[in-house]
């Protein structure tokens, strides 16, 4: 029996015992002050394809498990008291529909009357259900590749990462270099997904005259992917092994080309997750173009093409570089135009947190590079079908928004992103170039 | 000793204690759980992050009348902004209460709305003084033409709407069988409604003028009170004292001052 048709009450339970013992004091606040009044479903990217995809509702199986461990008349009385757990495979593969229709934009956070972020329950939800199997094939598969600690161990994955390296070495990058004050940690989704991120981030850190190196081998799939799943203890794993490879470097910085979830991880999360500084600082690319510019370092070309920025929601809302990307790529261009929801409450592009990974598309992408089918059960397949299509739906606003800009080229700086807008465009007829920021950037370094 | 006796002297150290008790018990779960979080922040000018943090509070205000009218109208304007929190802690019946148990209340005395747009006398039965050192019997409003809105009757009746709009669309969201609907919230509700609609009675003398149906309806309505007072820590009007203002700072604690979302 596959993980998708698995039922086990005691998994559940257990499950609900090890959730118990994660609350900390604002994940408590996010389970017990919710009073429902549900204007949190008005900015959420989901709710388009269903009301039932608010962020109350998504995060209701997580404050289920919790009531039944914490409160003692939910205990008692479970169906009274909001505690009642799945008494069915179905009820189950409900919660899995629910917990995958959340890109953790943090909308809901700032629409909140409360701030309450349902995006974390979810990621708490998320885990619970991928121990009791219900995870996308291809998000546990990506799982295990980094877990393994070598991600090229897979030949369609080493022959896309050599090829890279050559253009890398190319423009006289050296690798894993020790004593080097940068390191540059791209992962194996941006040389599958962004290439041009890669090679571009390697000409501005040139341009910019930094010491850097930059890993021969990636660390992590996408740093670190466990994270998607909401598993912080493999999340951890990952963590050590990029802290202890910048700290065999002996760098002081690590520059992210991402500005996904890693960017938010790293800078964030890690340090909490891991229980003491990181021992280095963690910049996106961005801010060091930010600093060049703003110092008068370093001088772009200007162009004349209409372009538009997509803040990626973990680089922006949640990394907190919301108006720097927008006032380096006015540098670049008089007809920079910024979109109409850019801010704080920047619109998500509908495919984060690991949705636009593991939808077919992305699937038949995946089996291409590992060169055989990859192994789907039916009821997955229905699950990830009508993911894809609600997906669509999600990113319908964001395309919307796009096209009334009226810009030719969309510059990002998130793989999931490019990837969403690639796959948005495409469905909704968009026909705009999409680009990350160093890609485009790095087409504008002085000679 | 009848329920409007046991209501205003038997049972406030009893809720109190209660109140006390659940306040002390929620907060400390918050301050046991609490471990320090190892991240350097990003730097913000100072007044740029004072600017977030006022709109930290404002944002969803502003996103609720932009984007949810009805919830807008009936779930802030209504309920909260003209109705109960100006009902509870102005009303002038409100005002007398609370000093008599925490005499330093008082001090709110000049802003105290009167029950009705045309008379400021507290009571019906007012100009007839109780035998009191603290006892008045007027109203002496400073709210001048703004006592047209500013008066008992009319928040009343506002509150009743907002919380009936409130139990509405829950209802229509539980038909609709949307799955964070759940029982407590119409117990809540329905408490909030009974509390208003027994005030506004006692305050009419209603359903009629007798001693006994007054002292009945007006105890009824004290007792109400301190069951909402007593459970306050327990539901989900703990979001009152707590919830809203711990969300929201930490919120702007989280995006701006620690992330620099700004």
């Amino acid at each position: 029996m596959s993980g998708w048709e698995a039922f086990s009450p005691d998994t559940l339970r257990s499950e609900a015992k090890a959730i118990a013992g994660r609350l900390n004091p604002v994940l408590l606040h996010f389970v017990e002050d919710c009073v429902g009044c549900a204007l949190c479903e008005v900015n959420c990217p989901y709710t388009p394809a269903g009301e039932e995809y608010g962020p109350v509702e998504k995060a209701e199986p997580l404050r289920r498990i919790v009531r039944g461990q914490v409160f003692l008349a939910a205990k008692v009385l479970p169906w009274l008291f909001g505690a009642r757990l799945p008494r069915s495979a179905e009820e189950l593969d409900r919660w899995a529909e629910l917990a995958y229709r959340c890109t953790n934009c943090g909308l809901c956070y700032i629409t909140c009357p409360f701030g309450i972020h349902s995006g974390t329950m979810i990621q708490h939800l998320r885990y619970s259900l991928a121990r009791t199997g219900r995870i996308p094939t291809l998000l546990k598969m990506m799982m295990d590749l980094e877990a393994s600690g070598n991600v090229l161990s897979v030949e369609g994955f080493s022959k896309v990462w050599s090829e890279l390296l050559g253009k890398l070495e190319g423009l006289g990058v050296s690798f894993d270099r020790k004593g080097a004050k940068y390191v540059y940690l791209p992962s194996l989704a941006e040389a599958l997904i962004t290439p041009g991120a890669l090679v571009g981030t390697a000409k501005i850190l040139n341009k910019l005259g930094l010491d850097w190196t930059m890993p021969s081998k990636p660390l992590s799939v996408r740093a670190p992917i466990a994270n998607l799943a909401g598993d912080s203890g493999a999340a951890l794993e990952v963590t050590r092994r990029i802290v202890d490879y910048v700290a065999g470097i002996g760098a002081s910085t690590v520059v992210l080309s991402d500005g996904g979830y890693p960017y938010r991880f790293l800078r964030f999360d890690a340090p909490a997750l891991l229980g003491k500084p990181l021992g280095f600082e963690v910049v996106h690319i961005v801010e060091l173009l930010h600093e060049a510019l703003r110092k008068g370092s370093l001088k772009l070309r200007e162009v004349d093409q209409k372009i538009t920025w997509h803040s990626p929601c973990q680089l922006g809302r949640m990394g907190g570089l919301i108006e720097e990307p927008a006032e380096v790529l006015s540098s670049t261009s008089k007809n920079f135009v910024k979109l109409e929801s850019h801010g704080l409450l920047s619109k998500c592009c509908g495919g984060g947190n690991a949705i636009a990974c593991v939808v077919p598309p992305t699937i038949e992408m995946f089996e291409g590079l590992l060169g055989g089918k990859i192994p789907i059960s039916e009821k997955e397949k229905v699950f990830l079908d009508k993911l894809y299509k609600d997906m669509l739906i999600a990113s319908k606003a964001k395309v919307d928004e796009i096209r009334k800009s009226g810009a030719s080229t969309v510059i990002t700086a998130c793989v999931g992103c490019v990837h969403t807008l690639q796959l948005a465009s495409k469905a909704h007829g968009l026909g705009v170039e999409i680009k990350t920021l160093p890609e485009y950037i790095a087409e504008l370094l002085p000679e | 000793m009848d329920i409007f006796e046991l209501a205003i002297y038997i049972l406030p150290p009893y809720v109190v204690a209660l109140f006390a008790f659940g306040v002390a018990y929620r907060v400390s779960r918050y301050i046991f759980m609490f471990r320090r979080v190892p991240v350097r922040r990003r730097q913000r000018p100072a007044s740029k992050l004072l600017a977030g943090l006022v709109k930290t509070f404002l944002d969803p205000l502003i996103i609720d009348a932009r984007m949810r009218k009805s919830d807008f109208i009936g779930g802030l304007i209504l309920l909260h902004i003209l109705g109960v929190i100006p009902l509870i802690f102005l009303l002038g019946q409100h005002v007398a209460m609370f000093s008599y148990w925490f005499p330093p209340y008082s001090v709110l005395r000049p802003l105290s709305i009167p029950s009705s747009a045309t008379s400021p006398a507290l009571t019906l039965t007012a100009p007839l003084k109780p035998a009191s050192e603290m006892s008045w019997t007027f109203v002496e409003s400073v709210w001048g033409p703004l006592t047209v809105i500013l008066n008992g009757d009319l928040l009343a009746v506002l509150a009743m709407l907002g919380v009936s709009y409130k139990i509405g669309d829950k209802l229509w969201r539980a038909y609709r069988r949307v799955g964070h609907v759940r029982l407590g919230d119409f117990a809540a509700l329905l408490l909030l409604l009974a509390i208003l609609v027994t005030g506004f009675l006692a305050t009419h003398h209603l359903p009629s003028g007798d001693i006994v149906t007054y002292r009945f309806v007006l105890g009824t309505h004290i007792l109400l009170a301190e069951v909402l007072v007593a459970v306050l820590p327990f539901t989900k009007f703990w979001h009152f004292v707590f919830g809203y203002w711990y969300g929201k700072l930490h919120e702007w604690y989280d995006l701006k001052y620690r992330r620099g979302a700004l």
